[in-house]
């Protein structure tokens, strides 16, 4: 393709949503429907020009365009690699599978005329992020993604809402903070700020030092990496699920991102190795993974036990990126892929639960899944994924993860790995044992004396009443996505992963 | 451009001459005052824009402008980049606080003294203009009493008691101030025997072995009375009082304009007048320095527990006018080369004037048309006042400095430059400050669309276009200056590199 066109595309996918989000809102206050549809359309185009652009990231070609300078060497730049393009091709498409589910559940909500043209905008900013081809214009796209995500952790204008979007918007403030810091040593330092150019600082002093843990903190809250997660398990799911599913699903991996730019980019893999920084983000990464899933046993609500089951998953996330050698930098962008598929079904399905029967705790969810089967089939499918059953996809990113530990000889974060699947095991099944053989709470108390008698029938009994299909699709699609990306054989996240950690080996 | 040379001298004098035939006006064609006032300004604007021009593009400037044949004195006017630039600022700001003022005027003045308060305005401006373009010890001494006797009748022309006492408070700080700087400049005068800032600048270098400590004492009393006067902590005690009593035009002039020239009138004197081997031995930029980051953050923590938005507003202009002594503090007298800081704390000046004078007008809005004071009223009103919320969310952004604002502009200048001098400290300093910024602005628009409306039964006044355009003017100002800074940025770059070699 030629490189003209690949600019254009590129373009297109960041301004177009953004560009939309004006129309949308305007469009918004005159027709729901019209709305709706021209969100749909914005998300599929994106979609569609993002894989337009397949080949070109495939082929490994490295494309590259300023917009415009700022200030003097400070410029508005975009850049496609194969790391980037693994990102916008996972954002776009969960988005797009969210815009549809949000067309349904929206509907019942108020403020859709507000709900749209935010989540149009946080998809530009997000892939704005991806595409950045510097770290100031990553800071900038990542300021604007933060700050209009408010909007949507406060949707529903609960008090509750309020106090949690409160200490996100204060938390995210100091997370870009820390970031701009970062940013401006990272410029003094090196002189410039682009990615690709190899690392930009080349030696540990006190001043990279304070970079580097400006930029761990930065997108360390936005990763919900310990002790900076707790941000997270309120302001996820508070918020309307289609937009906690994007929110868990994609936004935590921009944090992800910018450490693995950071990494590579700012830094180099000699110079993590040589100042232990690698060691600091595996003490962190363990701590987070092993207490994302203990505190999310203890939670009764279901989508704040799915929120402290993200803080826990991006543990691994932050633990991959601390091994360098390919094996595990493969399993590490594959569990990128595989959680932000798992936890968006999850959070789907949780919603779709909610939505229909309004009830948000999981011990009334027993005997649920007789109702919605399709639904927690998909919600069963992601957590055994969650847990790491072969063959789904959250197995094959453990088992990619795992084998290359061993490699790099840290078998300790193969029993970590262990142990919080054990515990991701606790605290899923028994939301899922219960809802497809427990006893429903209507018919509990509703017949006390005829109880015996009718058990045997109601294990049977299937009273259909599902979410309606543009909820279901979405969940299925997925959870088709979760088994598909485990045992094909042209797993194609695989191998996008796989050329990433090889590209980011080679030097960025 | 025709005569472009007498352009400075022309607006001074126009200004001023035009301040005292107000009065009359007003006697005998009422209507005729807010017109012609406007106009006088935009002609101002235009005048300035053009000197910019010409002092970026041309040389009709590059000699100063001699008045009356007293070359020997030295009275002279230069448009250097800075005063071009600080001229621009003040008349660009000045004119949409004008136009504002005609609608909210009305309601906060008494008739009797309507012509009087464009009478005070238009010597506010010429004077400031006058500070801002002379080139000469004694006249600057002039202009600044005739602004701070006009700031202070400004704020006491409404006349209810607590104007009266807090422009009483500016009058006896600001007459301090003023004592500091006539007494600093007739040290300056013994030293050099001249008043002219080129001529005492060249003197003065000859003289540092014979006179250091006369030197010393004058600058430390220079910086005294700019700091009272621009209200860097520790002496701010009356910017609060002042900015929150006055009628909200005048806080937007007095908080966005008048405590910034005395701002830039230090810079000249500072970096003109004083050879660099004194700022080399005298830790100066550090005094400043520390005094700024202690304003930034103590005027940061007052503000969090003011319940008068007003007041919340002036407490945050103590922070805010920090920021621009802080690049006035950066500037590391060893390092000369170094001016990121610099531009970044004067082009705070910019920033801050157009988003401080917008909140002001923004709190005026709000008074004007549903009588609202206290921060904890405004729950709910984004409702039925949104356009002036939804700008007042832009002013609040660049408070806190979010890229796309201009806010964030001069912090990344000044984060830069901070870092340039190896003082990563004070980057924490501009950080912990935004974080402060957050914590008080945004409850305010959270609240303000968010939470239940207290106000069922208060009827919310229309707000008049003429009061509402020039907010919205500042609003797009405050992104376009947060998104293309780089012709301001260049302006500036210049200006430092004039004053410093």
């Amino acid at each position: 393709m030629e490189e003209q066109l690949v600019t254009a595309i590129m373009m297109f996918v960041i301004v177009f949503p953004l560009f939309m989000t004006a129309v949308i809102m305007y469009v918004g206050q005159q027709s729901e429907r019209l709305c709706n549809a021209l969100s749909l359309a914005t998300a599929a185009a994106t979609f569609l020009a993002v894989l337009a652009l397949y080949p070109e990231a495939v082929g490994g070609s490295v494309v590259e365009y300023d917009l415009f300078e700022v200030l003097p060497d400070l410029a508005v730049s975009f850049r496609l690699d194969i790391l980037s393009y693994n990102l916008i091709l996972l954002s776009s498409f969960i988005w797009l599978l969210a815009t549809i589910y949000s067309i349904d559940y929206m509907a019942h909500e108020h403020g859709g005329e507000r709900f749209y043209p935010v989540l149009m905008f946080t998809l530009g900013s997000c892939l704005g992020i991806f595409l950045a081809g510097d770290f100031f214009t990553l800071f900038i796209f990542f300021e604007l993604m933060s700050l209009i995500a408010y909007i949507l952790v406060i949707h529903e204008e609960t008090p509750d809402a309020l106090k949690a979007g409160y200490k996100y918007l204060v938390v995210t403030i100091l997370g870009g903070l820390a970031i701009f810091l970062g940013v401006i040593i990272c410029f003094e330092l090196g002189g410039s700020v682009s990615i690709g150019e190899g690392p930009l600082i080349d030696e540990v002093s006190p001043l990279a030092t304070m970079a580097f843990f400006s930029f761990l903190i930065g997108f360390g809250i936005k990763a919900g990496m310990f002790p900076l997660h707790v941000w997270l398990p309120d302001a996820h799911p508070v918020a309307p699920s289609p937009a906690s599913a994007l929110l868990s699903g994609i936004m935590l991996k921009t944090g992800a991102y910018g450490l693995l730019r950071m990494i590579f980019d700012v830094f180099s893999v000699e110079i993590m190795q040589q100042a232990n920084w690698n060691l600091i983000m595996a003490i962190l990464a363990v701590i987070t993974i092993i207490l994302g899933s203990a505190v999310a046993l203890t939670q009764e609500d279901i989508k704040r036990r799915l929120a402290y089951s993200s803080v826990g998953q991006m543990g691994y996330v932050v633990l991959g990126m601390t091994v360098f050698n390919e094996q595990v930098l493969t399993g590490d962008i594959f569990h990128i892929f595989s959680h932000a598929i798992m936890k968006s079904t999850l959070f789907l399905a949780a919603g779709a639960i909610i939505w229909k029967t309004h009830k948000r705790k999981i011990s009334e969810m027993a005997g649920l899944g007789r109702q919605m089967p399709v639904t927690f089939s998909c919600f069963a499918v992601a957590a055994l994924a969650m847990i790491g059953i072969p063959p789904l996809n959250g197995f094959l990113s453990k088992w990619t993860l795992s084998l290359g530990f061993l490699e790099g000889g840290f078998a300790v974060y193969v029993l970590v790995l262990l142990i919080s699947s054990m515990l991701n095991a606790m605290y899923y099944l028994p939301i899922i044992i219960p809802a497809f053989l427990g006893e429903r709470e209507e018919e509990k108390s509703g017949d006390k004396e005829g109880e015996e008698e009718d058990w045997e029938d109601e294990a049977i009994v299937f009273n259909v009443d599902e979410a309606t299909f543009r909820m279901v699709a979405p969940m299925v699609v997925l959870a088709v996505c979760t088994l598909v990306f485990g045992i094909f054989p042209a797993n194609i996240p695989f191998d996008l992963s796989r050329l990433a950690a090889e590209f980011l080996l080679l030097g960025g | 451009m025709p005569a472009i040379e007498h352009y400075p001298i022309i607006m001074v004098a126009g200004l001023l001459l035009l301040a005292f035939i107000m009065p009359l006006l007003y006697i005998w064609k009422r209507n005729w005052c807010e017109p012609v006032a406007i106009f006088a300004i935009s002609v101002a604007l235009v005048m300035s824009l053009c000197i910019i021009y010409e002092v970026v593009q041309g040389d009709a400037f590059e000699e100063g402008y001699w008045m009356g044949g007293w070359e020997h004195f030295g009275i002279e006017f230069k448009a250097d980049y800075l005063s071009s630039y600080m001229l621009a600022v003040i008349h660009g700001v000045g004119l949409l606080i004008l136009i504002y003022g005609i609608g909210d005027l009305k309601k906060e003045l008494v008739e009797k003294v309507r012509g009087w308060y464009y009478t005070l305005y238009l010597l506010l401006m010429g004077a400031m203009s006058g500070m801002a373009l002379t080139n000469d010890l004694f006249n600057l001494f002039v202009f600044m009493e005739i602004v701070a006797i006009s700031a202070c009748a400004i704020i006491s022309i409404k006349e209810d008691r607590e104007c009266l006492e807090a422009s009483f408070k500016y009058l006896i700080l600001s007459a301090m101030g003023t004592g500091c700087y006539l007494l600093s400049v007739a040290m300056i005068y013994m030293i050099t025997g001249y008043m002219n800032l080129d001529m005492v600048g060249e003197t003065m270098a000859l003289g540092v072995g014979e006179y250091p400590l006369n030197i010393l004492v004058a600058m430390s009393l220079m910086v005294v009375s700019f700091g009272v006067k621009s209200a860097l902590f520790p002496l701010h005690v009356w910017l609060p009082d002042a900015h929150a009593s006055a009628p909200s035009p005048s806080s937007a002039v007095l908080s966005g304009l008048v405590i910034k020239i005395y701002a830039v009138a230090l810079v000249h004197i500072l970096f003109r007048a004083f050879p660099m081997e004194i700022l080399k031995e005298v830790p100066m930029t550090d005094i400043i320095l520390w005094m700024s980051t202690l304003g930034i953050i103590f005027g940061s923590i007052f503000a969090m527990v003011q319940e008068n938005f007003k007041k919340m507003l002036a407490y945050s202009s103590i922070a805010q006018i920090g920021y621009v002594f802080m690049g006035i503090g950066l500037f590391d007298p060893e390092r000369p080369e170094e001016t990121e800081a610099l531009v970044g704390g004067l082009l705070h000046i910019l920033n801050h004037a157009v988003m401080k004078s917008m909140l002001f007008m923004i709190a005026g809005i709000i008074i004007y048309s549903a009588g609202l004071k206290k921060i904890r009223d405004f729950d709910g009103i984004g409702n039925r006042l949104k356009w002036p919320m939804y700008i007042f969310i832009i002013g609040s952004a660049s408070m806190v400095g979010i890229p796309i604002t201009g806010g964030f502009m001069s912090k990344l200048h000044l984060a830069q430059g901070a870092i340039a001098v190896d003082m990563p400290f004070f980057v924490m300093v501009i950080i912990a400050s935004s974080l402060l910024n957050a914590i008080y602005y945004m409850p305010i628009f959270i609240n303000a669309f968010l939470s239940e409306s207290k106000h069922e039964n208060v009827t919310f006044k229309p707000v008049p276009g003429s009061m509402m355009i020039p907010v919205v003017i500042l609003g797009g100002l405050v992104l376009l200056f947060g998104i293309y800074p780089a012709p301001v940025i260049g302006v500036l770059e210049s200006a430092v590199e004039s004053l410093i070699q």
